[in-house]
């Protein structure tokens, strides 16, 4: 299987889903996403995105006990794993290799 | 807020979503989700604005879901095997794998797939159309709920089919001694005149009992409906007025109720407005109570009521009829004068508004468009079968690793069902331009008897009835076709390498069997439709026994309050007469009581003076006819021997009578008529008249198989109150109408008329089942021609191309264009030649049918027949002859080098 590179916006997904640690299902995700990145998520899109996400192995999620006031519906909650951790370390690190010695370029504009 | 009270997301919105996500856990996940944020929204905001938010959502995801659906199919390539079943995968999982796999075959060949869903679309839009046509005709033809516990109860005479009235004591007996009917209500015609507001206007209307619409559960729209006992005399100055004509007539003025109106010149208070649409019984806009004086509740010889009734609870149609029958018998043996020969019957009100003749209208117009279908389906199957064949290597690919034969026919069989699925809406389509033409075919005036008419339309039961039968016809044009692909010798077509399209033996023989099979359909539905035009215009233009032509006829009733004096009958027609007889224009004008074609008669028991005399119910009964003295004339009834009536022939003057030429013959074959008298009418004392002349015999109605015997008496010795007044014009007789019409409103400013028109009108109004028979069958004729030349010719090309390569070498090694073509030519000329043979016989037997169901109105000519078979068996040979050309020029190099 090739290497998985991950879309920005995927990134985001998983450090929310990190980030909320326990209590990861779309819903906190997504207020998660729009609070820290300040950008509006389309549910559609973080769907797909956490479908894609557990289809390459890098999420993987349970269902919870039935909730009443989800109508007698399970939350899926959503736990990064360690191929997501790996991904994630790897992104971070190409990064900041770009970044490296930039801060002041970027200062002078 | 309690938790009872707290507003749940639009159930709607739920479910749509619900569908479109296939996992069950994602689809909890979503759902539930979306659940807590509208609980959120629904306690912040509103209820409704929540409600709307989760609409917004649902579409948003919606579409994307579909989108990505459809991305994902496109892009994704061809899975080199047809999905396996996955233990665990829903029957419903394996489905939506099928319906993909279906769109995106389909829409590969976009060519192949548009003609047939539109070949479909034809075959099952004739259809739609034709179960639209009997739905609101036969099956539930009134805007009235519970239809079916409704009756029709009519008297019967043994050995007759015709339905007769009741006599009011005969009613009255039956409505106090039913139990298996919960109520039951009279009514009788009673066709009126509007007046003191414009110009007068006839209505249709009928007295009714007072139980009348709470029989039919029907509630006013207004004011109320007759209550129990204002169908007595004294109290029945009543009326309910239909919703049409409380629009036209009085604006849709809510204060008419209450209010006077003016019928037949009697002052009459609205009670009510009927609701939007109910017009029973015949295109009815106004009912007043049926009050029966002493007299009329002892009435057994007289019959002029309808009945209808509900059934009691528990109570079922055999149970009402078996009761009425017991009533019936004791009647008879009550009153054997009256009702000795009496019989009653008891049908559903659907089955009692079916007139005799169009049953069988019905049931050949259904059997032709299900042979449409049928030919459509044939040329499909062959489409498919073309198509099965280029596909054989992909399915003995999937075969040949593992998938089940069961798998690839469900699979096929989805294909097809799609197939179908697309064919609906063009079928719908296609069916509501049908029924549309149908509904501006049909003049208003006529369309009022035609019970159920003002429902033909379009509705869910017509897309109910569409789909089933696309998804019958799936089945019928997709097994075969599937059952052949999904037997493909694997291991052979795997071996023929690239070509793999070598249509087996058998798979030709099927294709060959199909267009013999189309030819022979399409020849009996020709000759049906030719049968049905042929006995159209017959009737149409054929001889009448009198000249239809340039006549103008006008109907007036009296009405029986004014004109109760005969003299002033009297006195009318002959003022009348002479006006019209007056016109710029006019050439003759009479009177008389019944016009031939106009759908009415009246007739009259028999005695003659010279014959021994019978039973009074099994006395021969003639047409009467009332006419004045100038009536045969204007309508060219040729006077045959004697005199015709004179303005000698009075009230008071010797009664007289001309006789129709065959009764003339029936009775004295090898005597003289003239001088004979007879007596009309079984009362004992009826004058005897004496005949003084015969006349030509006039065709009354299309579908006497002959003219019935006619009496004719002069209008002067027996007045009546229903009355058409004829006039015979020099140039175009619609021009005298208004003249016409102003002359009757000249002897009495009170007297509307109705039906003006030409008689040639009057007689297309009464043909129009034929026309519409003819019509129809016409386009079917020409559907199943269009769709039976295709089909020859693509099965011609079709094999043609299969054969490339063969005549390819035939030409190489010397063949002639010319042989070529007698090769492939008299390859269609057998196929030809069989399927004409086989639809020989069907349309002899399909005409039969039609001559013998249909009152005589058709009949099967051996030229027509011969000449519509040679017909078509050329366009069978040009068919098949275009792409034989093509053949003769192909070109050997290339067609060897192609393989």
């Amino acid at each position: 299987m090739d290497k998985s590179y991950l879309g920005e916006f995927e990134q985001l997904v998983l450090l929310a889903i990190l980030r909320l640690g326990d209590d990861a299902y779309a819903v906190p995700v997504r207020d998660e996403i729009e609070r820290r990145a300040r950008r509006s998520v389309a549910r559609g899109a973080l769907y797909t995105a956490l479908e894609r996400l557990e289809a390459k192995g890098l999420l993987r999620s349970r269902m919870s006990d039935p909730l009443p006031e989800r109508g007698g519906r399970s939350r899926r909650y959503f736990q990064v794993t360690a191929p997501g951790l790996a991904a994630l370390r790897e992104a971070r690190a190409a990064l900041l290799g770009l970044w490296q010695g930039l801060e002041s370029e970027l200062e002078k504009r | 807020m309690t938790d009872r009270s707290r507003p749940l997301p639009p159930p709607a919105a739920e479910r749509l979503l619900g569908a479109l996500i296939p996992s069950p856990a994602w689809r909890d996940a979503v759902l539930g989700d979306l659940r807590e944020e509208f609980d959120a929204l629904a306690a912040g905001r509103s209820a409704r604005a929540a409600a709307r938010w989760y609409w917004r959502q649902t579409a948003r995801l919606a579409a994307r879901l579909a989108g990505r659906a459809l991305v994902r199919s496109i892009r994704r390539p061809d899975p080199p095997v047809s999905p396996v079943p996955r233990k665990g995968d829903s029957l419903m999982r394996l489905l939506g794998q099928d319906l993909r796999f279906a769109f995106r075959t389909l829409a590969r060949q976009p060519a192949v797939t548009l003609i047939v869903v539109l070949t479909l679309a034809l075959g099952l839009g004739a259809n739609a159309a034709v179960f639209g046509i009997i739905d609101a005709i036969a099956l539930r033809p009134f805007p009235i709920d519970n239809v079916d516990r409704m009756v029709r109860v009519a008297g019967r005479l043994p050995d007759s089919r015709f339905m007769e009235p009741l006599a009011p004591a005969d009613f009255l007996d039956m409505r106090a001694e039913t139990k298996t009917l919960a109520a039951l209500a009279a009514t009788e015609w009673w066709d009126v005149n509007l007046m003191g507001r414009d110009e007068p206007e006839m209505v249709h209307g009928f007295y009714v009992s007072a139980g009348f619409f709470q029989i039919l559960g029907i509630s006013p729209a207004l004011g109320r409906a007759f209550l129990p006992g204002e169908d007595t005399a004294g109290r029945d100055r009543l009326a309910v007025i239909g919703h049409g004509l409380w629009q036209r007539r009085f604006a849709g003025d809510p204060s008419i109720v209450g209010q006077t109106i003016l019928l037949d010149a009697e002052p009459y208070t609205v009670v009510g407005v009927a609701p939007p649409g109910f017009d029973y019984p015949f295109g009815a806009e106004v009912w007043a109570p049926l009050a029966l004086d002493a007299d009329e509740a002892a009435t057994r010889d007289v019959r002029y009521l309808s009945a209808i009734g509900r059934l009691a609870d528990g109570k079922t149609v055999e149970d009402a009829r078996a009761e009425f029958a017991l009533i019936a018998k004791r009647l008879a043996e009550q009153y054997p004068d009256t009702n000795a020969t009496r019989g009653v019957t008891v049908i559903t009100l659907t089955e009692g508004v079916r007139d005799e003749g169009s049953g069988p209208f019905l049931a050949l117009w259904q059997a032709s468009a299900a042979l449409v279908l049928l030919i459509a389906c044939a040329n499909v199957v062959n489409l498919l079968l073309a198509r099965g064949a280029e596909r054989q290597r992909e399915l003995a690919v999937r075969m040949a690793i593992g998938a089940g034969r069961l798998r690839l026919l469900r699979q096929l069989l989805t294909e097809n069902l799609v197939l179908a699925a697309l064919a609906v809406p063009a079928a719908l389509g296609f069916a509501w331009l049908g029924l549309e033409a149908i509904r501006a075919a049909m003049p208003a005036r006529i369309a009022r008897f035609v019970r159920g008419w003002s429902q033909l339309d379009v509705d869910g039961r017509l897309v109910l009835f569409t789909f089933v039968l696309a998804a019958a016809a799936a089945f019928i044009f997709g097994l075969l076709p599937a059952l052949q692909a999904s037997r493909p010798r694997v291991a052979d077509t795997l071996r023929d390498g690239g070509r793999g399209s070598t249509a087996g033996r058998g798979r030709a023989r099927l294709r060959q069997g199909l267009v013999v099979a189309q030819i022979a359909l399409a020849l009996a539905l020709l000759v049906a439709s030719a049968v049905s035009a042929r006995g159209m215009l017959r009737f149409v233009n054929g001889p009448q026994g009198y000249d239809p032509n340039g006549v103008l006829t006008l109907q007036v009733t009296l009405p029986e309050g004014k004109y109760a004096d005969p003299e002033t009958r009297r006195r009318f027609v002959s003022d009348v007469v002479d006006r019209l007889r007056a016109l710029a224009g006019a050439v003759e004008a009479g009177a008389t009581n019944i016009l031939p074609s106009s759908g009415n008669n009246t007739s009259r028991r028999l005695q003659l003076e010279d014959r021994p005399d019978e039973e009074p119910s099994r006395r021969p009964s003639v047409d009467f006819r009332s006419v004045s003295a100038t009536y045969l004339e204007a309508m060219d009834v040729p006077l045959l021997q004697g005199r015709t009536f004179t303005a000698a022939d009075r009230a008071d003057s010797l009664p007289v009578a001309l006789v129709s030429r065959n009764l003339a013959n029936t009775y004295w074959r090898d005597a003289d008529p003239i001088g004979r008298r007879l007596r009309l009418g079984n009362e004992e004392d009826a004058p005897w008249i004496t005949v003084v002349g015969v006349v030509g015999d006039v065709l009354q109605d299309w579908f006497d198989r002959r003219t019935t015997p006619a009496v004719y008496v002069p209008y002067e010795q027996q007045p009546r109150l229903g009355l058409v007044f004829v006039v015979r014009a020099e140039g175009d007789p619609a021009a005298l109408a208004p003249a016409a019409r102003a002359a009757v409103l000249a002897v009495d400013p009170n007297q509307p008329t109705f039906d003006v028109m030409t008689m040639r009108r009057m007689i297309s109004d009464k043909t129009i089942g034929l026309q519409f028979a003819a019509g129809l069958m016409a386009v079917f004729g020409a559907l199943s021609l269009v769709l039976a030349v295709v089909g020859i010719y693509g099965v011609m090309a079709y094999s043609i191309t299969q054969r490339t390569h063969e005549i390819g070498v035939r030409i190489a090694l010397g063949a002639q264009a010319g042989d070529v073509l007698r090769l492939t030519v008299g390859h269609s000329a057998r196929l030809a030649a069989v399927g004409v043979s086989i639809g020989l016989v069907l349309a002899v037997l399909v005409g039969r049918l039609m001559t013998t169901a249909l009152f005589g109105a058709y009949s099967l000519e051996p030229g027509l027949v011969a000449g519509i078979t040679a017909g078509l068996a050329a366009v069978a040979l040009v068919a098949g002859y275009v792409p034989a050309r093509r053949a003769a020029r192909i070109d050997p190099l290339m067609a060897l080098r192609t393989e």
